[in-house]
């Protein structure tokens, strides 16, 4: 084995080890017979269930549902998000007449929206894609517009000095610029969305991961509650790293070779 | 009425910092003829960057006047092509791109050909598809000066354009840099706080010092082309130069 390959492998063991580590612990403590199985099931029992789950197609039915519904909302979130954030971003008079709003509504967690939401959109499925759009709207909104605030002053008289025109100086010179920024604020949005899916689906919902883990509690399997929450993590990394593969092809001469 | 290409009127500049002005620029005047390379050489800090911006009309707020071609400068124009002392390509175009880039309203084929054209100027042949990141100091900073040249300005502004650059490539950076007078005949101004470029590159040298930054001599560089560092020619005007300071 080469020392490259060798210390690739390092690595990957490093990765899983204390994944490894907290299923040996929950394993030994199970077969012990020290876990109360309502509060904490043996892995055995939660492996089961996900098997259970997956082939009744109740999980992948939860699955898809949340993650249409989570698309949608994010989906308005991005397109709302990053035109306004370059709006607030290029124009001081809407940075002025917006900021102050925006600070005030953007701590107010989605979850505490809900009786309003109610209201407002009934129980259907607007109401729950708007949480999810709230959960990722702000996030986008702030991360594109410090990006296009942040553009570099030097770049800017470079392009002065060329008498460039408008609208090639935005698109060629002030948005590649904020690329970086931007794509974080489309991936925090996309977590912070992914990450209201629970609370969405709080709204009088008969489906979707939020509904299978509420309603779970309520029978008191534990096994259940713990599939899905498991499932909302991975999914979560999943979107993540796929919008980290896109943000790296999309702005290419940000990373070094 | 007469007047020089290039004409700078009582040229003062003062920076408020923190309640505590700073002289920049104390009334300075000069002109330039066209086709001159003026080198204006200083220690850092005697406002000679500020005199170049003044020139390019990136900086409007001082007193006095810079007159082109008997037009008062009010805002940069591309007909002004300026290196900055960073090389300030934007990182997301390649080098194509960002030389391209400076170019508005040209149809695309003669886009390409200005963009070629300016790219083998500067010795970059090979390197059109190359990301900033990728390129050397002195590879960067050419890729700057073609951006500047692509629009085939009348005057060049030069603001420590090698001032990064290690001995060597510094050197062949300025045989290229006369290089492309000779064909192109721009009038250039240079800021430079080195001598020995200044000696090599210049027509003629303006001498600045600090605090406030004013004209201390305007030296006339008459040597004979191409320039021979070591002659003795050379070294009396170095001399001359660095008894200046």
């Amino acid at each position: 084995m080469t020392g490259y390959t060798a210390k690739k492998a390092g690595y990957a063991i490093e990765y899983i080890a204390l994944i490894a580590v907290v299923l040996i612990v929950w394993c030994v403590m199970a077969g012990r017979g020290t876990l109360n199985e309502i509060i904490m099931p043996a892995p055995s029992k939660v492996l089961d269930t996900v098997t259970e789950l997956i082939g009744s197609g109740v999980l992948w039915t939860n699955l898809v549902i949340s993650v249409v519904r989570v698309l949608k909302g994010y989906f308005i979130a991005v397109v709302l998000g990053v035109s306004l954030g370059i709006l607030i971003g290029l124009s001081k008079h809407a940075e002025r007449l917006s900021v102050l709003i925006i600070q005030i509504i953007k701590p107010i967690p989605p979850i505490a929206w809900i009786p309003l939401v109610i209201l407002w959109f009934g129980i259907g499925e607007s109401g729950k894609v708007f949480l999810i759009f709230l959960g990722s709207f702000f996030n986008i909104l702030i991360n594109v517009h410090d990006g296009i605030k942040q553009a570099d002053e030097k770049y800017i008289e470079v392009s002065k000095s060329m008498e460039t025109p408008f609208f090639k100086h935005i698109f060629r010179l002030i948005i590649p610029g904020a690329a970086p920024n931007i794509f974080t604020g489309l991936r925090i949005g996309l977590s912070s969305g992914w990450m209201c899916v629970v609370a969405a689906e709080l709204v009088s919902s008969t489906t979707g991961l939020g509904y299978m883990i509420m309603n779970a509690r309520q029978f008191g399997q534990t096994d259940v509650v713990i599939v899905g929450m498991l499932t909302i993590g991975i999914i979560g990394k999943l979107m993540d790293s796929l919008l980290r593969a896109v943000e790296k092809r999309a702005i290419k001469w940000n990373w070094s070779e | 009425m007469e007047h020089k290409y290039i004409e700078i009127k009582g040229l003062s500049k003062i920076f408020t910092r923190k309640k505590e002005s700073v002289h920049a620029l104390e009334n300075i005047d000069f002109s330039v003829d066209r086709g001159e390379l003026v080198c204006i050489l200083g220690p850092s800090g005697c406002g000679k960057s500020t005199l170049l911006r003044a020139i390019c009309g990136l900086d409007t707020e001082h007193s006095g006047d810079v007159f082109i071609d008997g037009r008062k400068v009010i805002k940069p124009e591309k007909t002004r092509g300026m290196v900055f002392q960073e090389h300030r390509l934007f990182p997301w175009l390649t080098v194509e791109e960002n030389v391209a880039f400076a170019l508005n309203g040209v149809d695309k084929d003669t886009k390409a050909e200005l963009v070629q054209q300016h790219i083998d100027l500067v010795g970059l042949t090979g390197f059109e598809k190359s990301y900033p990141r990728q390129l050397s100091g002195g590879m960067a900073q050419r890729a700057g000066i073609a951006r500047a040249l692509v629009n085939d300005p009348e005057l060049l502004l030069l603001d420590e354009p090698f001032g990064a650059l290690d001995t060597f490539t510094k050197m062949a950076m300025q045989k290229e840099l006369k290089q492309i007078r000779k064909k192109s005949n721009t009038t250039m101004i240079m800021v430079t706080h080195d001598i020995d470029e200044a000696v090599f590159l210049a027509d003629r040298i303006i001498v600045m010092s600090p605090r406030p930054g004013s004209i201390v001599k305007v030296i006339d560089v008459d040597l004979a082309e191409p320039r021979d560092r070591n002659s003795y020619e050379f070294l009396e005007i170095r001399k001359e130069v660095f008894n200046e300071f």
